[in-house]
Formats: structure tokens, C-alpha cells, sequence
């Protein structure tokens, strides 16, 4: 694809009177088939809730829950919304999905292409976190958002890394990351837990993440029970399989049902 | 990003129906920048609290001074998308500069060169409000400060954000001796007075802004180069 | 024969798109807002439920410019607002194109110091190219020519360019919309309808130079007195047959004790 056809507004060769623009009509954008026919994502619409990641003494650990939801209705119950790029790195999406998707073809060029290269170089968590933020930002200068925050997490050469990513582009590191309702519920649950405790251990850190997301399930209405833990450390990155939450045992119900007669 | 020639106005806009649904193309994540110039040093602070737009805090850790050369420093607030943009962008070109010209861009001329970036951007504006900090040539320090699309004055002390104008107000009085009944000292005053003195009106912005505090980056610019320091603000 | 529309398949990767967009990073050009017009953006976006804060640009003003025997005296506040929040009270709105050419600033400041800059840089060019100082006539033909390729992008300025050219002392007005007018007496800006009371009551074409100035300076004073937008310090500048001059520049407050001969209670003291 070329960009050539572009007149910048360039001083000093001011067109004052359209003469280029009579000799060539353009197109307004590139990828459009037909006129009006493109669409962007001005609204999510099949979305996954919060994503929700903390590191441990060496490494990081990241959980979501694996259902998509269609506005209200709980859609999907069974997708995978964190993606592995390479040896080293995972990402997480909450969002819409069929952005993440589109994300997930664009860094996949990309790490493919790295891994062509057998250089003996790979890209870092870092590299690709950098990357996906200008792609996110890149899109949204161009009215076309990809509707998700994503977590970034990886383990290279030592070194653990954990940072996110939103539609506007806004990218930071952090020891603890959440979005959506995580922001609200799990996000003080974990602070709490690593003032507590600085040095929990992976262990420590998936249970905690497994509690967090507990709770979310409890309170965030577009959540499920069905959630993966995903590791970047020493041992290099792993997502987990399904795992169903123990919640609440809501069989003692029972007794109240049973004394509601006798009152 | 659309890029499009300069005489006719985009014709989409005429054809359909603007709908940018839910979509918010900017974000305010807040912040104050501030910084006070002295005979031959620099004196920059800014706070390293990153909004989320609202109430919520994304991350205690993000600094909004950035080093452009070894005289000069840019502190921005605002939306920290834009500002990583931006900063980028200076980066690349002042790289170029650099590698054309054999030696680093000056300070006025980075500040120009500032100005013409941000007003490149006048129609899709970046939501970023600047300082530029430095030394000029005859190594005397100097403050330029910036609007959105690069209108800019340069003058010894400014301030930027989301404090600005609980900050200004102070740096008036007790930097320009403005509107002081009875005016106490002279304009000389030592880099480590300034230090301290910058030090109070940041903690005091984070005491009556919200979008202000957990830390300060303190950041001292003369003949030497740039030092930084870390200065503790409140986490509430 | 069915056609069937391929054209999908075309259809270039995100990848692809994103590193071609590389190319002309380096190359000075506008970016435009995506899927707007960029007169309405602004407005549009930060209509929004849950937009930031308006961005404010840098605004306000009274300016002045009138010929008289004597030359051309321009006269203007120093007051920038950002809405009500002053922004400085120390601006420079009598901008030196070139050493004997004069603008001044109203409306956008950015709009007029970037616009104004690059005028001076085309009469500099037309300067080196024909090997004489471009006519006022020329030169403001330039910056309205230009406003005028952005008309409807939402550009704000208000703006005379004055100078010396063989013609003699020449003033234009132009602004925004890409209207030039050529005349004796003009002024611009939020406070330019009281300037105008003062300036129009008080000229006449015989002035020695102090009269001239005075009668400047007095207009913007009375516009800062009245106009909230207006304010700082009143520079004074002097058209003059070799090139510009400038003659004063003073605190409206001082003018203020100096007019009216009172002291106000709990005087400060600077």
C-alpha cells in the first residue's frame, strides 16, 4: 500500500487554487471496498471484562475469567483471552474481542518476522508492550480505535515485566495492573496483599489472583467462574487450563429455606 | 492518522453523519509541571501521578519530565498518550539534528522547534501542556512555556496542568515579587533555595489538587547537565 | 458472467498500514482530525458526556494601528486568557515580521505567531529572489491568501500588517475569514469597540508624533479599562519611513494613576 497520493499541506507550495486536487481525485481512505461500506469500532460489542496481574518475587502472574459477554447476554463461556507472542511473553485483553483478535494477527507478523531474522536476538515483553501501544495509538489518531486494554506480562533474562495498554494508547509499567471492574474490586484487594507481603511467592500470587478473581465474580455481572491463571518466570510462560472457582457453598441456603417455615 | 491535502475539506465529513459513538479520542490524566529559572540553572518539577480520567489513579510512577539534551528538559502534562507521542517525536528529530549538524539542537531553537511540532498538530490537537527548561548558549537559564497548539513566551518561571493555577498565583509573588506589600529580598537567590522553595509549592499543589502527588521529580539543569531527585508528596 | 468483488482479500494488514504510515514522519505537514471536519473537531469532541477539560487556547485582545502625517502608530495591550484564566500579562502582540514590517495579534495566538512567522520567512524569500523589500500591499496579500486556503479549518486571527514601502505608510487589515481591507484607522479584538471610541474621537491627520502615541496609547488604555480580556502593559510601536521603532511600553495601572490622578485605597506598591 502507498501513500503517495497524499498532498500534505507543505509551506511554501501552497495550492491555492485546487489545481492538484482537480488533476488527482483520491479516495478518502485507503481501505475503503466501497464508499461508506467501512465501519469502525465506535462501540464494543462482543466483550471480555477485567484482566488482572501481579508480580511475585520472580516473576508475574496474570488471571482472567474466559467468558464473552454480547451486551447482557453471557455469549461465550469458554474463550481464551490471553495470547502467548513468542517465547517470553503473554498478553491479556479485556475489550472487545474481535480487536484483540485483529491485534493478535498484527504482533504474530511481528514475531514472526523476529523469529525469522535467527539472529539469536528475541523481542522482549518490553519491545512488544512498546509496539502494541503504538499500534493502539496509531488507531486511535485515526478515529479507529481496537476497543480493548490489554496486559502486558513476560519474564526475559531475569527480568520480570508487567504493563498495560488502553484504546488511546495511555502505556505504563506497574507491579500491579488491573482494568475494567478490576480497577474497583481487585485492585485494592491486591495492593493490600502485596503491602502485606512483598515477597509472595508464585504459589502465594496465583492464589491470590484466584481470590481476586472470586470476588469478581461475585460483584461484576459480566463475569464467569471459568477463568486461566497465566505465569511469565524462571520457568519461562504458561497459561493454565480451565480451572472452575470453588465459590461460595450456596447448599446452606438450604437451612434458611428449612427455619423460613418455622418463622 | 488522515492526512490530507490543504485546500479542500474532507468530503467524508459532508456525506455522513459525524458518530464517534461512545468513543473518546482524548483523555486528561492530569498532573502539574512547574518550573522557575535562575541567573545560570533551571529548576523543574513535576509530580509522577497518572490519572485514569476520573477519580482512579492508573499508576503513582510516571514521570512527566523528560530530558531532550544535556541543557534542556521538556515537562509535560495532560494525556499521557499524547505526551509519549510527543516526547517521542522530539526524540527522533532532535537525534537527526544531532547527527546533521554534529553538535545538540540549542535550547531556544528546540523551543521553536516545539512550538511548530505542537502547532503541526493545530487542527487534531495534542492534549499536552508543555514546559520547556534549559540553558541557552550564554548558559543562562530560561523557561518557555506553551499552550496546546504551540503559542509560546519565554519567561523565568511557569507552571502547567492540572495545579497550574494554584501554583502560578504563589510563583507570582514569591518568584517575580509581584503584588507583595512590602517586597522582602532580591532577585538573587541560590539554586538550592530554589530547589527547596519548588519542593514547598508542589507539596502545596498536592495538598488542594487531586490530580496531584505520590512523588515529585525535582530536576536541576545548569552548565553541568541535568540532575534528578526523587521528592516524596502525599498518596491521598 | 458473475463478478465477484475480490476486493476484500486486497485489503492491506494492519501491519502493512502502520509502517507505511513511517514514511512522511519527518516531512512538516497538518495531521488531521479522523471522520470530522476540522472546523467542528474541537466542539464535537469535547461535547462528549465524558470529554476532559476544553482545550483553551491562548486568546484575547485589543490592538490598534492609524496612519497620520507622521507615519503609522500601532498601539496594543499584553493580556493572553485561556477563558477566564489569564494566561500572561506579558505578551508580545506587536509581531516584527521583518525590520519594517509590523503584525499584530488577535484571536488564536498560535494562529497568529505561526502564521505571522511564516510570512516574514516568504518576504525574506521574495526579498532575496527580486532584490527589494516586498510592498505591505504584497505582503498581507500573502497572509490573507493563506488564511484563506484554511477557510472553514477554524483558524482565529484578526490581524494588521503594517509598514514603509515606497508607496508610502501602508496598513492592512486581515483576518480569518480571509477579508483584506486596506485603511486609515483600525483596531481588533475583544476590546477594539471602546479603542475605536477613543481613537475615532481623538484623531486627526496632523499630529506631531507624542500626540500620535498618546492618542494610542490612551485608546487601548480606555479599551483595558472596560474589556476584562485586556490588560498587562501598552506597547507602543512607530512606523517610520526606515523601518519600524518601538517608543513605549507601559503598565496600565501606572496609566491609570497617570489619567485619572488618584490613588486607589490599599495602593500596592508595584
Amino acid at each position: 500500500m502507498s501513500f503517495e497520493h497524499i498532498n500534505f499541506p507543505v509551506f511554501g507550495q501552497v495550492d491555492y487554487f485546487g489545481k492538484q486536487s482537480q488533476q488527482q481525485l483520491q479516495p478518502q481512505q485507503q481501505y475503503t471496498p466501497s464508499h461508506g461500506g467501512k465501519k469502525n469500532t465506535l462501540d464494543p460489542i462482543v466483550t471480555g471484562t477485567s484482566i488482572i496481574a501481579i508480580k511475585y518475587d520472580k516473576g508475574v502472574v496474570m488471571g482472567s475469567d474466559m467468558l464473552l459477554s454480547y451486551g447482557s447476554l453471557a455469549r461465550f463461556n469458554s474463550i481464551q483471552r490471553m495470547t502467548k507472542f513468542g517465547g517470553n511473553t503473554i498478553i491479556g485483553a479485556s475489550g472487545e474481542y474481535s480487536d484483540f483478535q485483529s491485534i493478535t494477527t498484527t504482533l504474530n507478523e511481528l514475531v514472526t518476522d523476529d523469529h525469522c531474522m535467527d539472529d539469536g536476538s528475541r523481542l522482549s515483553p518490553e519491545e512488544i508492550w512498546n509496539y502494541l501501544a503504538r499500534i493502539l495509538y496509531n488507531q486511535r489518531n485515526k478515529g479507529n480505535p481496537l476497543w480493548n486494554t490489554c496486559v502486558v506480562i513476560g519474564y526475559q533474562g531475569g527480568k520480570s515485566f508487567l504493563g498495560k495498554v488502553d484504546l488511546v494508547g495511555t502505556c505504563f509499567k506497574e507491579d500491579i495492573v488491573t482494568c475494567g471492574y478490576g480497577s474497583h474490586i481487585a485492585l485494592p484487594l491486591l495492593r493490600k496483599a502485596r503491602d502485606d507481603n512483598p515477597n509472595m511467592n508464585l504459589e502465594q500470587a496465583k492464589k491470590l489472583i484466584e481470590d481476586c478473581l472470586r470476588v469478581l465474580f461475585y460483584r461484576d455481572a459480566r463475569s464467569s467462574k471459568k477463568i486461566q491463571i497465566a505465569v511469565a518466570g524462571e520457568q519461562g510462560i504458561d497459561i493454565s487450563g480451565p480451572i472452575e472457582l470453588e465459590t461460595y457453598n450456596w447448599n446452606s441456603g438450604e437451612a434458611a429455606v428449612k427455619n423460613f417455615s418455622q418463622v | 492518522m488522515e492526512t490530507l491535502k490543504l485546500s479542500a475539506l474532507p468530503e467524508q465529513s459532508k456525506q455522513q453523519p459525524i458518530n464517534h459513538g461512545r468513543f473518546e479520542a482524548y483523555v486528561d490524566n492530569g498532573g502539574t509541571v512547574m518550573a522557575v529559572a535562575g541567573k545560570d540553572y533551571c529548576v523543574i518539577a513535576g509530580d509522577t501521578r497518572m490519572s485514569d480520567g476520573g477519580y482512579g489513579i492508573q499508576t503513582r510512577h510516571y514521570t512527566k519530565v523528560f530530558q531532550l539534551t544535556n541543557k534542556c528538559v521538556l515537562a509535560t502534562s495532560g494525556m499521557q498518550a499524547d505526551t509519549i507521542a510527543l516526547q517521542k517525536r522530539l526524540k527522533l528529530m532532535l537525534e537527526t539534528y544531532q547527527k546533521e549538524h554534529g553538535k545538540p539542537m540549542s535550547t531556544p531553537a528546540i523551543a521553536q522547534f516545539l512550538s511548530n511540532t505542537l502547532y503541526y498538530k493545530r487542527f487534531f490537537p495534542y492534549y499536552t501542556f508543555n514546559l520547556v527548561a534549559g540553558v541557552d548558549e550564554k548558559g543562562e537559564g530560561w523557561i518557555w512555556t506553551y499552550d496546546a497548539v504551540g503559542s509560546h513566551e519565554r519567561v523565568k518561571y511557569s507552571s502547567q496542568g492540572s495545579g497550574n493555577q494554584l501554583v502560578i498565583p504563589l510563583l507570582d509573588n514569591q518568584v517575580a515579587k509581584r503584588n507583595q506589600q512590602i517586597i522582602q529580598g532580591n532577585g538573587d537567590v541560590s539554586c538550592d533555595q530554589v530547589v527547596s522553595f519548588v519542593k514547598d509549592a508542589i507539596t502545596s499543589a498536592g495538598e488542594r489538587d487531586i490530580y496531584t502527588g505520590d512523588f515529585a521529580d525535582i530536576v536541576v539543569v545548569d552548565k553541568d547537565g541535568v540532575r534528578w531527585e526523587k521528592f516524596e508528596l502525599k498518596l491521598d | 458472467m458473475i463478478n465477484i468483488d475480490f476486493d476484500s482479500l486486497e485489503q492491506p494488514t494492519l501491519f502493512d498500514s502502520l509502517a507505511s504510515d513511517v514514511k512522511y514522519l519527518d516531512k512538516p505537514h497538518f495531521d488531521l482530525p479522523p471522520n470530522s471536519n476540522p472546523g467542528d473537531f474541537l466542539r464535537e469532541t469535547f461535547a462528549h458526556p465524558n470529554a476532559p477539560k476544553p482545550l483553551e487556547f491562548a486568546h484575547g485582545t485589543t490592538t490598534l494601528a492609524f496612519v497620520y502625517s507622521g507615519g503609522i502608530v500601532v498601539a496594543v495591550d499584553s493580556k493572553s486568557t485561556q477563558g477566564p484564566y489569564v494566561a500572561s500579562r506579558s505578551v508580545k502582540k506587536v509581531i516584527e515580521i521583518t525590520p519594517t514590517l509590523l503584525g499584530t495579534m488577535a484571536g488564536g495566538a498560535a494562529d497568529c505567531s505561526f502564521w505571522e512567522r511564516e510570512l516574514g520567512r516568504r518576504c525574506r524569500l521574495y526579498e532575496l529572489r527580486n532584490k527589494e523589500l516586498i510592498s505591505v500591499a504584497a505582503a498581507s496579500k500573502i497572509l490573507a491568501n493563506i488564511v484563506y486556503s484554511y477557510k472553514g479549518y477554524g483558524l482565529s486571527m484578526g490581524t494588521m500588517i503594517t509598514g514603509w514601502d515606497k508607496t508610502g505608510p501602508q496598513l492592512y487589515y486581515v483576518d480569518n475569514d480571509g477579508t483584506r481591507l486596506h485603511g486609515q484607522r483600525f483596531s481588533c479584538g475583544s476590546g477594539s469597540t471602546y479603542a475605536y471610541g477613543v481613537l475615532d474621537s481623538g484623531f486627526k491627520w496632523e499630529m506631531n508624533d507624542e500626540e500620535a502615541y498618546e492618542l494610542g496609547r490612551r485608546a487601548v488604555y480606555h479599551a483595558t479599562h472596560r474589556d476584562s480580556y485586556s490588560g498587562g502593559a501598552i506597547n507602543v510601536y512607530h512606523v517610520q519611513r526606515n523601518g519600524w521603532k518601538k517608543i513605549s511600553s507601559d503598565d496600565c495601572f501606572e496609566l491609570y494613576k497617570k489619567y485619572y490622578n488618584i490613588a486607589p485605597i490599599n495602593k500596592p506598591t508595584n
